[in-house]
């Protein structure tokens, strides 16, 4: 059975009156991608920077590695990588030396830690780029660099809170693509966003916060296990009248039709075959439309099930 | 561990655009427009110099009762004054040739001309005026009172000549170099720019790079420890381009004792950096907010010890906040140098080494104990 990295349990954390993590458990195994998803104010980063031992909290316990975690505990820190939302380099050192810097807190071999810097250059891509001083490089180039220095010492917990916030979609995807390689070479890696959609390409297990609770835990299937949804069918069309939206209520596995936005949606849970059901019935009936999507649901779908309001609508 | 910090903290320290600016580039600047603007007063106008003045003598009478009164003054070895007797024509050359300040004429009684309005030339003039006054004295006690007159005009001609300016030590008392003070005592100053950010860039609740710090397995004392050693090193060669541009470009006599100055410039630009430090240290104000605050705090300081009005320092002291001027750091810099290069003693000069001293503990003890928490109660 795959070890333990990081245990909580009973977080809480109080900004005076306003409880920003409430009586938060998690656990994560060495080898997970585990996402933290929720909008903005959720509570995610707070819960990392606990987890950091950076903010005191009020209540609750923090193991990582099987020890207690705490601000003096340095070797437990060698074993952790940091990449936090906003991008921490010194704007007077050039790309190397940056990595080389923040390497050196950790590595101080010189020899390895040189080796480290190469490979952690090589790894972002700013191998055209060392020279440079970061208010040179472009955003995407910039968050690279800013990953390079927390994952250079090559550590076993690698932590990203929201590493691809104002990114290019083509960064993005390479920061995606090297966490998912940092995760192959042995790293477990912790991912908070408000990107469902980063969420869900990568992760293997996710919690999903709203106001400082988890409010749901598992894999993507679990997740979407947990909610009534299973396909939703969208039709672009004229204004239907009610008998059609009737005979669409009636078909088998549609528990609600509605139409908003020149489209036709039609909701199903379970069954199969919906869509030639649905394609069958506006062919009986003559119906002129356009184009149409049969979609499953999206850990938003679920964020919505569960609060009643949009991932996206919190941002 | 510190080696690598130290290094790199250097490195930063030395590519601050603002550290540049401020503690090299500005205190040149400035220094040279100082130089400039009072450089030349002291030495034409203030410095104590004996005043040539040419005499043109058109009575005879007169003339015998001035050379008597002139080679009393003359004779005094702080003499204010030396005469050339000429005739006019050759008088009014050595006037336009600057050879001399004034052509006293005399007559009856004493008429100057000068060419400029200047110190010298006032002097001339109240000589000439006193001069006038003490003649009418004795004229009119010898119409008056004849048997008196040779006592009247012993004591007035002594009172005449033994006009003669006294210095207030043996040091260099050039008023303008106090300019050069505050100059040295403001880059010290602005040292607290790059001591601010010692406590910032280390702090998790202050900057992004505090956090990245925090969450490393580096002691915080050994990063802010480095990185105030690093601060303190490149202030300190700051400080010694500023003190050897002074003396050497602009020609400051800054006195013989020229280490003690270099000594002096290092530990005010300390003082400077650890202000910077315990500044930063305090409340959780923006790093934008922490530089305005320590250039505010920089440039009310010395304002406050004489930067921009000389006599600013002399009224705080007259002021019921006279104790001000003794825990003012940029005061206490300024009348180091001043102690240096003008007492002979070191009494007062110790006293302000070691006020600088117990500052720079204070500051640093006070930055450490608000920076040494490991964890935050927000970010």
């Amino acid at each position: 059975m795959a070890q333990t990295v990081v245990k909580i349990e009973n977080l809480v954390k109080r900004y005076k009156e306003l409880i920003a993590v409430d009586h938060f458990d998690l656990e994560i195994k060495q080898g997970e991608v585990f996402g933290l998803l929720g909008p903005n104010g959720s509570g995610k980063t707070t819960t990392i920077n606990c987890l950091l031992s950076l903010l005191d909290f009020d209540k609750g316990d923090i193991e990582i590695f099987g020890e207690k975690m705490s601000p003096t505990n340095y070797a437990l820190k060698k074993r952790i990588g940091v990449i936090s939302q906003n991008v921490a380099v010194y704007d007077e050192l050039t790309v190397y030396e940056n990595i080389d810097y923040f390497c050196g807190l950790y590595i101080t071999d010189k020899q390895i830690r040189k080796k480290y810097v190469d490979d952690a250059i090589k790894f972002v891509g700013l191998e055209e780029f060392i020279k440079f001083r970061p208010k040179k490089l472009s955003g995407g180039l910039l968050r690279r660099l800013n990953i390079a220095c927390g994952i250079a010492h090559k550590p076993e917990l690698i932590i990203l809170d929201e590493p691809t916030v104002a990114v290019d979609p083509q960064s993005r995807n390479r920061i995606l693509e090297g966490i998912l390689e940092l995760n192959a070479q042995g790293a477990t890696v912790i991912y908070t966003s408000h990107y469902m959609e980063e969420v869900e390409q990568i992760c293997s297990r996710i919690a999903i916060m709203d106001k400082g609770r988890k409010i749901a835990m598992g894999t993507k299937a679990e997740l979407k296990k947990m909610i009534k949804n299973t396909e939703t069918v969208s039709i672009e069309m004229d204004q239907p009248d009610d008998s059609l939206t009737d005979q669409m209520s009636a078909l088998p596995h549609v528990y609600n039709v509605e139409y908003k936005d020149g489209k036709l949606y039609i909701y199903c849970s379970g069954g199969k075959h919906n869509l030639i059901r649905i394609m069958g019935v506006l062919q009986q009936e003559d119906i002129h439309f356009g184009r149409v999507y049969s979609e499953l649901p999206t850990l938003n779908d679920v964020f919505l099930e569960i609060t009643g309001k949009q991932l996206r609508d919190s941002e | 561990m510190f080696r690598h910090n130290f290094k790199y903290d250097i490195l930063t320290s030395l590519r601050v655009r603002e550290i540049i600016i401020w503690l090299i580039i500005y205190p040149i600047a400035l220094g040279t427009f100082f130089k400039v603007a009072f450089g030349n007063i002291y030495d034409n106008d203030i410095k104590f110099t004996t005043v040539k003045t040419a005499v043109v003598v058109n009575s005879q009478e007169g003339g015998k009762a001035f050379k008597q009164v002139a080679e009393t003054m003359e004779k005094d070895d702080d003499a204010m004054f030396s005469f050339v007797y000429t005739d006019k024509e050759d008088a009014l050359k050595q006037l336009k040739n600057e050879d001399v300040r004034g052509i006293i004429y005399v007559d009856s009684k004493l008429s100057l001309t000068v060419a400029t309005n200047n110190l010298k030339s006032t002097m001339l003039e109240r000589f000439v005026e006193k001069y006038n006054l003490n003649a009418k004295i004795i004229t009119d006690t010898a119409k008056s009172d004849p048997a008196k007159m040779g006592d009247v005009a012993k004591a007035l001609t002594e009172e005449v000549s033994t006009v003669k300016s006294e210095a207030l030590s043996k040091g260099n008392t050039n008023m303008y170099d106090q300019y050069f003070y505050n100059l040295l005592a403001m880059v010290a100053m602005f040292g607290s720019l790059a001591g601010l950010h010692v406590a910032t860039h280390n702090q998790g609740n202050l900057s992004p790079l505090g956090a990245r710090k925090c969450v490393s397995p580096t002691p915080k004392i050994t990063t802010i420890l480095s990185n105030l050693c690093a601060t303190f090193v490149v202030q300190a060669i700051c400080m010694v381009i500023a003190v050897t541009f002074i003396i050497t470009v602009l020609r400051v006599d800054m006195g013989d004792r020229i280490p003690l100055v270099y000594l002096t410039a290092i530990l005010s630009g300390f003082v400077g950096s650890s202000l910077g430090f315990v500044i930063g240290s305090i409340g959780r104000f923006s790093e934008s907010t922490k530089d305005a605050m320590c250039t505010a705090s920089s440039l009310l300081l010395c304002f406050c010890s004489g930067l921009m009005d000389a006599g600013i320092k002399q009224k705080i002291a007259e002021s019921s906040f006279a104790w001000f001027n003794k825990v003012n750091p940029a005061a206490v810099m300024c009348e180091s140098f001043f102690s240096l290069n003008i007492y002979e003693d070191y009494t007062r000069y110790l006293q302000c080494v070691v006020t600088m001293i117990i500052t720079i503990v204070v500051f640093i003890t006070l930055g450490l104990l608000m920076t040494r928490r490991r964890k935050y109660a927000s970010l």
